[in-house]
């Protein structure tokens, strides 16, 4: 894995990785390539994908990244907050 | 406990399993069942209803539940560290605007160490693959029906943290009791399935 | 390549069915399979993301048809060969002598 991106901060707005990796990982796949708000930092960890396969990194930023259920789904009504890796996410820096 | 011929086999494999890591000294005698009465001796939900009953008689306690549940549950004698690690607790709100509800897509997480085992429906494929997609849907199965204004937050705990509901004090409450408070909150409410 | 867990807005799984009165454990088989997890975890042996990466590689068809439990219980089975403890033989158990 790559250094971990640094400075996002609640209410930028990301896009999450839109790749379909070989291994384990947390970032479901209805919540990919998708563009959500982070809401709050929730925590630092070491990747989950990096340790499902023996491997310790350092820990990095965890996310709550709220999503429209119609960005993700094309319907609904609904909000999904879901919680990320910030190695999943990519800041969207043209829209601030 | 079931009898069948299923759940004698695995009962049987689980068992030479375990005298298997006990001979190559990997699990210490009496591990498993020191383990196990841990667990049934540590989360239940009432513990989480304990936690609502404070929040709704103390709206200071409600403040800081809601910015670092963790610190705050220590007042009222209860810890996230009873698992294999302490893990992060985050408390979300039920508001006349918002109800939440809780999931985990990927797998079952849970804060099992505070609330004991989820129930089945939380873990099965039914539950974790719709109430992303449809939750009013789920909810109206589950007979908790939200005026057509109340907004849906669900929540996928698909990192560290683990969530807990803290429901709506129900209207006519006010002359309550912490305790007779506490007794009004079910584990669904925890989860966000049931209205409390 | 998405695996069999990761189930979040799929469509075609059951009614969502409650049980009411549900106990912690419907046999003790699984409450060892439970304890016997969390020892071989604070050992070391492997990790909690490990145990997940391993139900998540089951077959689909044995992931879908096993139980909560069984699942874990073939994790664990997984693991502890793939860490070298033990061999498959060696955790199999004879029907007969059982």
């Amino acid at each position: 894995m790559t250094t971990a991106p640094d400075g996002f901060a609640p209410g930028d707005r990301v896009r999450t990785r839109a790749v379909d990796p070989a291994g384990h990982t947390r970032l479901p796949r209805y919540a990919r390539g998708a563009v959500g708000v982070l809401v709050e930092r929730a925590g630092r960890h070491p990747l989950a994908d990096d340790r499902a396969r023996g491997l310790t990194g350092p820990a990095r930023s965890v996310w709550h990244v709220r999503f429209a259920a119609a960005d993700l789904f094309g319907e609904g009504d609904h909000t999904v907050t879901v919680e990320l890796w910030e190695d999943y996410l990519t800041r969207i820096e043209e829209q601030r | 406990m079931s009898g069948d011929h299923g759940s004698s086999r695995i009962s049987a494999q689980v068992r030479h399993v375990e005298t298997l890591l006990e001979s190559r000294g990997l699990l210490a005698a009496g591990e498993v069942d020191g383990r196990i009465d841990e667990f049934l001796a540590g989360g239940t939900p009432a513990n989480g209803a304990r936690i609502v009953a404070r929040a709704w008689a103390d709206p200071g306690f409600a403040e800081r539940l809601l910015a670092d549940a963790n610190t705050a549950i220590r007042e009222v004698g209860l810890s996230m560290a009873g698992g294999l690690q302490e893990q992060r607790l985050k408390v979300v709100a039920n508001t006349a605007e918002t109800h939440n509800v809780v999931v985990c897509t990927l797998c079952s997480c849970y804060p099992i160490a505070l609330l004991g085992p989820s129930p089945s429906w939380y873990k099965s494929e039914a539950y974790r693959s719709r109430v992303v997609r449809d939750p009013r849907g789920v909810l109206t199965e589950f007979g908790l029906e939200l005026p057509a204004g109340t907004a849906i937050a669900v929540w996928d705990a698909s990192a560290e943290s683990r969530y807990l509901v803290l429901p709506r004090r129900p209207e006519g409450a006010a002359s309550l009791t912490e305790a007779e408070l506490a007794g009004l909150v079910t584990r669904k409410g925890l989860i966000g399935t049931a209205a409390v | 390549m998405s695996r069999i867990n990761d189930v979040g807005g799929m469509a075609g799984f059951p009614a969502i069915v409650e049980e009411p009165d549900e106990p912690p454990f419907h046999a003790d088989w699984e409450a060892h399979v439970l304890a016997l997890n969390g020892a071989l975890i604070k050992r070391g042996v492997y990790n909690l993301d490990e145990f997940r990466d391993a139900q998540e590689r089951l077959p689909v068809q044995q992931y879908l048809g096993a139980s909560y439990y069984e699942r874990w219980f073939a994790a664990i089975s997984t693991l502890l060969v793939e860490k070298g403890v033990a061999t498959a033989d060696e955790l199999a158990v004879d029907d007969h002598g059982a």
